[in-house]
Order: structure tokens, then C-alpha cells, then sequence
């Protein structure tokens, strides 16, 4: 079957600011009158290698700071890697942070029409998905509400309601699917089954277990940047758990 | 040309969010576009027409064209050198054309100029001047904007690697607006027409006053140079932002 996404020995490290040892005097000095502050190159993801194909929801799982979000920016073009290969095919759509370029003081219907633009629509194709996005995101009445007035519910349907409405091919999921009520959860899943099985792909990062179990074969396990495990969910989740715990007890 | 396209359909879309943003919550909202450059303009005439204004012909619309063109300038870069910084969380977030924030910044600036442009229009017919000239401005408009757009390109992208490049820029814009014959004419300085040839403010404002104002053809050499250093700054932006925006979403 064909690759949605293929990466190889992914490498990406960042500039970050760390304690410098041996300060001189000097040092001392400058660093209280700069605002700079002494950097060094990180690793933050080493051989990353990983597919997936059309078709297929990809897990991945790890703590919190192990590159899961990185990872996703890297893939999607957002920060540019230092080493590896990575490879995407049609349109890449990431859901990171909630942020779909939505501006909290400006209404529901002006942030529509921004955030659809910034992820590639023409005017007449948001007219048309207009009343859709609204529909989805269950908030009809609220079209000259600015968002600043939503609850954190109402703004991620909205965004995730925006972000499946644009033809996404590729899905990039860090810890918004899965949202909002019962009901708007199982219309999400149902919608990126729509997305699945028209061939597109999606990679759903979350820390809820139970929610990669439901929706992923596949499962990805990331620890301090790099792939420590990758294969059917249950078994993956069942080492990962076995791990946390042995952390715990030790 | 797809590309090309969905590239100004995004910019639209952007200056018209930054638009009513800058408005939201104002109580004279669009008004300011008015009042403002009408309260600056009433002070400088207050205080120099008496002085330096003495020797020039038609002062008040000497004076009033020289702002706004200037104001356009002082606008969109001085919203562009923090740009990519205050759009830190879309950057991170989605991968989309960041030279669109750019040319987003500079169109925002031009509807307000639009409001300004009407001002000069009302003392234009005010003082009984010919509205003919007025018929050239898009052609400088054109060429001004491209100059804009390649200085914002450049701002912006250093702006994203160096902090302090908003505080110089506060400083130097004041003295690019102090050096050019703004509120004063040039005429007669030889050090600071000299100064003024490396200046391409200079190029617009005196191609712009020369046609509109006062009726005449500007010498061909000023309106090539106009025209190139437009296209250089242009160039410039365009080298310039490529090379750097590659590490923008890091530096966010």
C-alpha cells in the first residue's frame, strides 16, 4: 500500500539556553546588561524513522518533553530538520496547540474566514463550507461572537471543526481530538474515519491511552527524542504502562 | 499563478483580520484614520509655517502630501519589524507563507492611507488646487508600495533574530523622517540633498509633490531612481527573508 508519510533517520536539535560551569566575571556582567543568554545544540530528535500509510491513524505516545510535538512540527515543514529524510504527500493539516490562526478578539464568522485562508481555502470554498463548520462545531447563534467570549470547549470544536472542513489529507492530531462531549467526540471520530477512508492519513499524539487504543493499529513510543518502540497499540501501550510503573516503583 | 493567487487571497484575508483588530474596542475606531494624521499636520503647519515653510509654495499641501507619504512608510514598518514575533503561535502552529504577514502589514497600512489620501483631496480642493495630478499617484503608489514591501521583508525577518532591531528601527525611522523634506525644502542644502539622493523617501515624496501640487514633470533620472531602488529594496526583501525564515518558528 502506498506511504502517506515516510520519514527516516530523522535528526532535529535546537539552540537552548543551559547553565554555563565556569562563569568569568566578565561573562557575569555582560549577561546581567544583555538579555541573551548562553546557548547550546540539543538533540531533540535522533533517528526517527517511522511510515504511514493511506489510510492508517498512526499513535504516538511518551511523557511530556520527549518530542512528540517537535516531531509533528518537523514532519509538517513548521521547523526544519537537520538531518533525515521526510516525505508527504497532499495537504498536510497540523492540529498543534489549538492554534488554527484564530485571533480571540475577532468574531466566529471573521475567524472562519481567516483561519480557513491560512490553511489554503479561496473565499467562494468558505462560503461554501460556511454553514458546515458552524453545523459541526454545534454553534449556530454564535457567528458575530468574538471568541474571546467562548468557552475553551466551543473554541476547540471550533478549531477542530475548521481544521477537518479545509481537505486534509494528511491529519496531524497533538492532543485536541478527542474533545468536547460525548456526542461531539463520537462526530469527530466519524469524520476522520470519512478522512481515513477516502485515503487520507492522520497521526494522533495524546496521552490519553484509551484514545489511541480506540483509533490507532499502529502505535509509536517516544522517549527523550527518540523511538523506543513501534508496533500494534495494545502491545506497545502494555510496555509503556509496564514502564511507568517500574519508574514509579524505583 | 494558482500560487500567486491563494498568496494575495491570504494577505487579504490577514490585513482585513489586522484591520478591524486594530479597531476593536475603540469607541472612534476608523476615525483616528482622520484625526491623526490631521492633528499632526495642524501642529507641524502651526509651528513651521512661519519658518522654514516661508519659502515654499502652497506649504499646507506641501506639508500634508509629505506626511502622509511618510506616515505609510513609518506604519507598515514599524508593524512589520515585530511581525513575525507577534505571530509566534500561528507560526508554530501551521506551515503557510510567512511573507504573507508582510504584505498583510502593508496592505492594513494602505486602506488607512486610502482615508489620508481623502483628507489631501478635501485641502486640494480646499485651496482650489488641480485634482489632475492626483490621476499619477497609483503609478508612484505602485512603485512605493513595492519599496515598502521589500524594507518590511528585511525588518521583519531580522526583527525575528535580533530583539534590539525594534528599538533601533524606533530610532532610525525618526531620523530618515527628520532628514526628509518633510515639514522643510531641501533646496539651497547642498549637504543634505547630497544626503537625500541615497534616500529613496526622498524620490517619492519630491516625484509626488512635483506631479500632484504643483502640475510639472519631475526630471526622468528621479523617477528611474524611484523606480530601481523600489525594485532593489524588493530584491533585497525578497533574498533577505528567504535566507532567514527558515528558523522563524524556533525563534518564536
Amino acid at each position: 500500500m502506498e506511504h502517506r508519510i515516510i520519514v527516516k533517520n530523522l535528526y532535529k536539535e535546537f539552540k537552548m539556553g543551559r547553565k554555563v560551569r565556569r562563569r568569568t566575571i566578565l561573562f557575569k556582567l555582560a549577561s546581567y546588561f544583555s538579555g541573551k543568554q548562553h546557548k547550546e545544540k540539543v538533540g531533540v530528535l535522533r533517528n526517527i524513522s517511522f511510515n504511514v500509510k493511506k489510510g492508517e491513524i498512526l499513535g504516538i505516545i511518551g511523557r511530556n518533553g520527549c518530542g512528540k510535538s517537535t516531531l509533528l512540527r518537523t514532519i509538517s515543514g513548521i521547523y526544519p530538520k537537520n538531518g533525515g529524510f521526510v516525505k508527504m504527500s497532499g495537504k498536510v493539516i497540523p492540529l498543534i496547540g489549538l492554534n488554527v490562526g484564530m485571533q480571540e478578539r475577532l468574531s466566529m464568522k471573521d475567524n472562519i474566514f481567516l483561519c480557513c485562508s491560512i490553511l489554503g481555502l479561496g473565499i467562494p470554498d468558505i462560503k461554501r463550507r460556511f454553514r458546515d463548520i458552524i453545523t459541526f462545531a454545534e454553534l449556530e447563534g454564535y457567528e458575530d461572537t468574538k471568541v474571546y467570549q467562548f468557552s475553551s470547549g466551543m473554541k476547540t470544536r471550533l478549531a477542530f471543526s475548521i481544521a477537518i472542513h479545509c481537505n486534509p489529507d494528511v491529519l496531524l492530531l497533538d492532543e485536541v481530538f478527542g474533545v468536547g462531549d460525548e456526542d461531539f467526540r463520537k462526530r469527530s471520530a466519524k469524520k476522520i474515519k470519512e478522512i481515513i477512508s477516502r485515503g487520507g492519513s492522520a497521526i494522533l499524539v495524546s496521552h490519553s491511552l484509551d484514545l489511541v487504543k480506540k483509533n490507532c493499529k499502529r502505535t509509536l513510543w517516544l522517549e527523550k527524542g527518540e523511538i523506543i518502540a513501534e508496533g500494534e497499540t495494545k502491545k506497545i501501550i502494555k510496555e509503556y504502562c509496564k514502564s511507568k510503573s517500574n519508574r514509579k516503583h524505583s | 499563478m494558482n500560487r500567486l493567487k491563494s498568496f494575495i487571497g491570504l494577505s487579504l484575508a490577514i490585513a482585513r483580520a489586522e484591520f478591524k483588530l486594530k479597531n476593536e474596542g475603540s469607541y472612534l475606531g476608523i476615525i483616528w484614520y482622520l484625526l491623526g494624521p490631521l492633528l499632526m499636520f495642524g501642529l507641524l503647519l502651526l509651528i513651521f509655517s512661519s519658518r522654514v515653510g516661508v519659502g515654499i509654495e502652497k506649504y499646507p499641501l506641501y506639508l500634508l502630501l509629505g506626511l502622509i507619504i511618510f506616515n505609510l512608510f513609518q506604519k507598515s514598518t514599524a508593524d512589520a519589524v515585530a511581525i513575525i514575533k507577534n505571530h509566534g503561535g500561528l507560526i508554530k502552529s501551521i506551515r503557510f507563507p510567512h511573507m504573507a504577514l508582510c504584505s498583510a502589514a502593508t496592505l492594513k497600512v494602505l486602506f488607512s492611507h486610502i482615508f489620508e489620501v481623502l483628507i489631501f483631496i478635501a485641502f486640494i480642493l480646499f485651496f482650489k488646487n488641480s485634482l489632475f495630478g492626483l490621476l499619477f499617484y497609483p503609478f508612484i503608489l505602485f512603485f512605493f508600495l513595492i519599496f515598502i514591501y521589500g524594507s518590511s521583508l528585511i525588518l521583519s525577518s531580522l526583527g525575528a533574530y535580533f530583539s534590539d532591531i525594534q528599538n533601533i528601527w524606533v530610532f532610525v525611522s525618526r531620523l530618515i523622517w527628520l532628514g526628509t523634506p518633510i515639514f522643510y525644502a531641501v533646496e539651497g542644502q547642498n549637504r543634505l540633498l547630497y544626503v537625500n539622493l541615497m534616500n529613496p523617501m526622498y524620490y517619492f515624496i519630491t516625484i509626488s509633490r512635483e506631479i500632484i501640487i504643483y502640475s510639472k514633470m519631475p526630471e526622468i533620472w528621479m523617477i528611474l531612481a524611484m523606480m530601481v531602488s523600489s525594485l532593489l529594496f524588493l530584491v533585497m526583501g525578497i533574498i533577505f527573508f528567504n535566507k532567514l525564515k527558515r528558523r522563524f518558528a524556533e525563534l518564536v
